[in-house]
């Protein structure tokens, strides 16, 4: 009984603490949770992993600012059901990760703010960012958010099976130049070594084509969306994009009924030679490389899509925080602006993942050059292209042209056929949307 | 009156047919099983690497390792437990009341309860988010119980319930002097424990998967239960780079419904066979 009283007699003095008079901020992320690893660590130079940097990212900001009151809501991915219910119920937090490619969702309803004025507050111009980045946080004219990186698609290539095939030359690869160049590159790399050139996965994985698709369509200036409201797929451009990517399939020069999971156990068991996946899995695939053994060691390169058509072109996304509308004191909007300082001092540490950093400074220093690789994908954040701003619902969007690309390059449907029932799927989505 | 079990042995042909139903219905377990034991780094080499040595407890450790883990065991178990007690209270209650008190549009809402049976839990997670938001009741215990003690389900079952519970026992009680309360209390919800104790279990598992409305409802980290919690702690492709981790997160959240199976099979047996109102 009187441990009860002692509890009930805490609980209350608990209570009747004096309030936190700090300014307040709430950082929603995603990236997982590993506070077990990285709870207390504020070394962001031996982080490791997504989540180890930027966990270790915000217990530095903490550590260096005990004036400003730091939430952390660590959400499940993405972590946009969650953000919609707090805007649906006014209280949303105040910095958010977001992807590029999402924020027109939400800036074309006034539910996040732009960002200029915090920006300017911390210091950063918007020149700071690469071209890639820039685009991809400015919606209508403004800047609603600070992008974090650039993530795109690039070439993983097994460099052993591409020599095999005299696919090297001055210990490069050699990419084609032309969608015939590549089929013939195909048919060689086949021949000499009877595995696949490529490995994709093509099931549970509507993205992926989707990627491939966009990249090419973008490089010929193709206008895949002419408003808001409408795509264009069926056209002649993409007809030949999407008949080269059948072609590949039915003579069995790539992996097939490969899922995501799969095709990466392909590519690290060196079951082929080039896996078209992001620049998410390039941490991984290096350390496969270097690791004795493995059937990756030390044959491991990375190179943007090849151009086969058109000019120089990748289609990109990237991550950025947002800020969602709600009332501020100034100084909970200085707290802001002093994160997103910290933030942008830091981002060559999150160039470490894999991804491309968003600040075109950090591209030059030499810290990132000697980082693996990085030399040979910085070209992504300058020929990185998103869709225009007002292009909303991309994540759906891809689904429903994913599905189609899905059964017109396994045989399920004539090409036309697929690419006509994408642009009406996709166009009465947009037809139904508030 | 149920029929008395056969003692007549299977004959060999069903008894192999039985056990390859089994092995189909447990393989995919003892494939989760494996997988959780295996490196996430083998695993992306190789997923069919869960049927060769070696193994590791390395996921698991992640698992306890995790800041919050233990936080979001138990929410889940207050939220399954709160729920699952004011379904049986609020059950009990309207099921006896539907079933055995006269009062005014009595029928008009038994009808309106059954009615809710047919409505899915998204069909009204907007204005409940809204209702829930108004009355602050985000991020709390309460917020995260309330939406379970509303369903039909409880009442309609317990209604059925009582309702084959004969009246004469009613009638037995009020003329040896008992009040209505306590013929609820100590002479008609003693017999319905049978049925209280599928409800429970059924009320109890449902909570503990739920998935949904807790992701919505619990924004911070702190009111996670254990299904979002362990949600958010995945890192992203997680089903590439950090299978084993997922594997291992899966055997876990399923170890509480584990013990509450096997602790309550009878029952759960008796209710998927429809015969717990009988």
């Amino acid at each position: 009984m009187k441990g009860v009283l002692l509890l009930v007699l805490a609980a209350l003095l608990a209570g009747c603490a004096p309030a936190d008079k700090r300014p307040e901020i709430v950082i929603q992320r995603f990236f997982g949770e590993c506070g077990a690893v990285y709870g207390e660590s504020i070394d962001v130079a031996s982080a490791e992993t997504e989540c180890g940097i930027l966990t270790t990212l915000i217990n530095r900001f903490k550590a260096e600012n005990p004036d400003i009151n730091v939430k952390v809501n660590v959400v499940a991915w993405p972590g946009y059901p969650q953000l919609a219910a707090q805007l649906a119920a006014g209280d949303p937090p105040d910095l958010v990760t977001m992807h590029q490619s999402v924020i027109s969702d939400y800036s074309g309803r006034g539910l996040i703010e732009p960002v200029d004025g915090l920006l300017e507050q911390a210091g950063i111009e918007p020149a700071d960012f690469t071209p890639a980045a820039r685009a991809g946080v400015v919606k209508n004219g403004r800047l609603y958010a600070m992008p974090w990186d650039t993530i795109g698609r690039l070439f993983h290539i097994n460099t052993d099976l591409m020599a095999q095939a005299g696919l090297m030359r001055g210990g490069k690869p050699v990419l084609p130049r032309s969608p015939q160049e590549l089929l013939a590159h195909a048919r060689q790399f086949k021949a000499a070594t009877g595995k696949p050139y490529l490995i994709q996965a093509q099931v549970s994985a509507p993205d992926f084509h989707v990627a491939l698709l966009y990249t090419y369509l973008l490089a010929q200036d193709v206008e895949i969306f002419p408003d808001a409201r409408r795509i264009r797929l069926d056209t002649p451009e993409a007809r030949e994009i999407v008949t080269l990517l059948r072609q590949l399939n039915e003579e069995r020069l790539t992996t097939r009924n490969q899922d995501f999971p799969a095709a990466t156990a392909s590519f690290i068991q060196g079951e082929g030679g080039i896996f078209p996946v992001g620049t998410w899995m390039l941490g991984a695939y290096e350390a496969e490389a270097a690791r004795e053994g493995s059937p990756l060691s030390g044959s491991y390169a990375v190179a943007p899509f090849p151009q086969l058509w058109g000019e120089p072109s990748a289609f990109v996304d990237g991550h950025a925080w947002v800020v969602p509308v709600a009332e501020r004191t100034p100084a909970e909007r200085a707290a802001i602006a002093r994160f997103l300082a910290f933030l942008a001092r830091y981002n060559y540490d999150w160039s470490r993942t894999g991804q491309l950093p968003a600040f075109a400074g950090v591209i030059g220093t030499e810290a990132f050059r000697q980082l693996p690789h990085r030399t040979d994908i910085a070209a992504l954040a300058r020929i990185g292209e998103q869709l225009p701003d007002y292009v909303e619902r991309q994540g759906a969007v891809q689904g429903l042209v994913g599905e189609e690309l899905e059964a017109a390059i396994s045989g399920a449907k004539p090409v036309g056929e697929a690419l006509a029932d994408a642009e009406r799927r996709v166009n009465r989505l947009y037809a139904q949307m508030l | 009156m149920s029929a008395a079990p056969s003692s007549r042995p299977l004959s060999p042909l069903v008894t192999g047919l039985l056990l390859v139903g089994a092995f189909i219905m447990l393989a995919p377990m003892l494939w989760t099983l494996l997988l959780s034991f295996k490196s996430n780094a083998a695993l992306m080499a190789d997923s069919g690497a869960a049927f060769a040595p070696p193994y590791t407890l390395e996921n698991y450790r992640a698992i306890f390792a995790g800041s919050l883990t233990t936080r979001w065991l138990l929410n889940s178990l207050i939220v399954s437990t709160g729920a699952t007690l004011g379904v049986l209270v609020l059950s009990s209650l309207a099921g006896y009341g539907f079933a055995r008190l006269e009062f005014p549009f009595r029928r008009t809402l038994f009808v309106i309860v059954l009615l809710g049976l047919a409505v899915p839990e998204q069909a009204v997670i907007l204005p409940r988010h809204q209702l829930f938001a108004m009355a602050g009741l985000h991020n709390s215990y309460p917020g995260l119980i309330l939406p379970s003690l509303t369903g039909s389900f409880g009442v309609f079952f317990m209604t059925q319930y009582f309702r084959a519970i004969p009246r004469d026992l009613d009638e037995a009680a009020l003329l040896d002097g008992a009040s209505r309360f306590t013929l609820f209390w100590k002479v008609l919800l003693p017999l319905t424990i049978p049925a209280q104790a599928t409800l429970g279990v059924f009320t109890f598992l449902a909570s503990w998967n739920d998935y949904w409305w807790p992701l919505i409802s619990a924004t911070t980290s702190d009111y996670f239960t254990l299904t979002v919690g362990l949600a958010s702690a995945q890192m992203n492709y997680a089903q590439t780079s950090g299978l084993g981790f997922l594997m291992a997160q899966a055997v876990f959240a399923s170890i509480p419904i584990l013990i509450v199976y096997i602790a309550f099979q009878k029952q759960i047996v008796r209710a998927m066979a429809g015969t717990a109102v009988r």
